[in-house]
């Protein structure tokens, strides 16, 4: 399911190929880091509205690279991720700053806003 | 850590790491051992990375990505221009809060006559 929202939303081969490259790095990470890099991927699916499909494969690529650190070190995914993996999730993808389906929706409350204020000015 | 560490850490971490980048370039598991070292035990190696992450979107690092002999190349991060005129930043923002905090501090403790 995620592939095919990708695909549709990337046109890049370039980017398709990154992006099945991820997926199986994923794949090949030692247990526990496996389990737990796809349910953070899962995460990433729903919270992340990244709709830049460049910044996408950059911030999934750079997810690899510290998981698969982390599983060579043996760093416990407890010390990796804390005691809070949705607030993880979220600071991880938000430090990524392509464009967001939520962009729009702030233009336009922020021009709503603005118009409002230009009637209030006498 | 208590909640409300985890809150006031949030908004000075990335000044803190910068100040840690100012001395030394390092990769993220550097950092995370220098921070724990420092006292801050209970940061995450993850939170360590995506502030790292950010600040390098942000332009405030440079990076080297180095061949380790195991596992992916290691991500070495130094402070450049911006990220030591960012640094300058924080301190003086810092300055501000911590003298305008501790006053507020000193009138309490006046209040309550405890301290």
């Amino acid at each position: 399911m995620a592939a095919k929202w990708i695909e549709a939303l990337t046109g890049s081969l370039e980017q398709k190929k990154q992006y099945r490259q991820y997926k199986a790095r994923i794949e090949a990470l030692p247990e526990p880091y496996r389990e737990a890099a796809k349910a953070f991927d899962r995460y990433f699916m729903y919270y992340g509205g990244i709709t830049d499909g460049d910044t996408l494969v950059t911030m999934l690529g750079d997810f690899a690279d510290l998981f698969e650190r982390a599983a060579v070190d043996g760093t416990p995914v407890t010390d990796l991720i804390g005691d809070d993996p949705v607030e993880f999730a979220e600071t991880f993808t938000q430090s990524y700053g392509g464009t967001r389906w939520i962009d729009k929706e702030r233009a336009r409350l922020s021009k709503a806003i603005g118009d409002i204020e230009k009637k209030e000015q006498p | 850590m208590g909640k409300q560490m985890t809150e006031m850490l949030k908004g000075t971490l990335e000044g803190i790491v910068l100040a840690i980048l100012a001395g030394q370039p390092a990769y993220g598991y550097e950092i995370t051992a220098r921070l724990r070292e420092q006292g801050f035990t209970d940061i995450a190696e993850g939170t360590i990375y995506a502030l790292l992450v950010r600040i390098e979107q942000r332009g405030l690092v440079d990076v080297e990505k180095v061949p380790s002999e195991k596992g992916p190349p290691r991500k070495v991060y130094s402070l450049n221009a911006r990220g030591r005129g960012e640094l300058d930043e924080f301190w003086k923002t810092w300055s501000f809060l911590a003298e305008r905090i501790e006053h507020l501090h000193g009138d309490n403790d006046t209040g309550t006559g405890t301290n």
